[in-house]
């Protein structure tokens, strides 16, 4: 439906309605719109970088891109999806299809494909939190409410250097991003269950790693 | 009876979304009952958190040409 289609974006835009990320990934771009993208239209161009340039700035710096790696990235992610729209044709929100450039790019400069191991040793780590019967050996203690926002934000940037590749894109897709487990299955190719085990691994490491920081122990 | 190994999995997978509705209503009631299941949850939450107050200092680093010039780049 137009009603909400992109020209209505447009609009929104110009009677000074923030025109952000999470918007597009419930409109899907309708025909005119890519149109107008197909042509290069520098308003059209412009207003789908508004909306999502810093978003995948975000995700590539949150996957641990340095500044000037994440601007190139996200240049890239563009001019790929540009050159690609025929393949795009409003069959996914476009913010998904997005990241799923991001991810095969991000692939790309790694030269490698992330593989995710079947197990990983923290797995034991968190079976070990449990006796026999699946209860609570060593029970997890309520988190610091006097932690700082600055200080946790400081805290949780060593803590995801600890993660493999592919846990640290799904948990910054997950968790920053709040993206669905269907999307971000999509997007990195791995099923929905996996994307739980990665989800679940990186907040093991996580938790962990804020702990050994003295992060929601008990006093 | 869900266990709290089962619980704190569902929780941690983040799984519970697409969970049948009974399920979902055994882990509500065994959240309810449960105070270190809700403090595993607390801790789940709290990490998501802070990634995104991290995420938030990020989002502002390109400088204010960051966009023109993925345009400019675009339009060639
Ligand atoms: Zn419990």
């Amino acid at each position: 439906m137009s009603a909400a289609g992109p020209a209505n974006i447009t609009e929104a835009t110009r009677s000074g309605r923030v025109w952000l990320g999470m918007m597009e990934d419930v409109v899907p771009l309708d025909d005119a719109y890519l149109e107008r993208l197909r042509r290069r239209d520098p308003e059209a161009l412009r207003s789908i970088v508004d909306g999502q340039g810093r978003r995948l700035y975000r995700a590539a710096r949150g996957m641990g891109f340095s500044k000037s790696e994440a601007e190139d990235l996200v240049q890239d992610v563009f001019v790929t999806f540009i050159e690609s729209i025929e393949r795009f044709e409003g069959r996914a929100q476009v913010g998904t299809w997005l990241f799923g450039i991001l991810h095969h790019k991000s692939q790309e400069r790694w030269r490698t494909v992330v593989r995710e191991e079947l197990n990983d040793p923290v797995d034991q780590v968190f079976e070990s939190q449990f006796d026999a019967r699946g209860s609570w050996i060593r029970p997890p203690a309520a988190p610091d409410q006097h932690v700082g926002a600055r200080e946790a934000a400081d805290a949780i940037r060593d803590c995801v250097d600890g993660l493999s590749p592919l846990q640290r894109e799904v948990f910054q897709l997950r968790q920053v991003e709040e993206l669905s487990a269907a999307d971000v299955s999509k997007i990195v190719g791995q099923t929905i269950t996996h994307i739980g085990v990665l989800l679940h691994r990186a907040r093991t490491k996580l938790r962990s790693c804020l702990e050994g920081k003295g992060w929601g122990r008990s006093r | 009876m869900m266990t709290c190994k089962d619980v704190s999995t569902l929780v941690s997978t983040g799984g519970l979304s697409d969970a049948p509705l009974v399920r979902r209503l055994a882990v509500r009631l065994h959240l309810a009952m449960c105070r270190h299941c809700r403090a595993f949850r607390r801790q789940v939450e709290a990490v998501a958190r802070s990634a995104r107050a991290a995420a938030a200092a990020l989002e502002v680093e390109p400088l204010h040409d960051f966009e023109s010039n993925i345009v400019e780049r675009l339009r060639q």
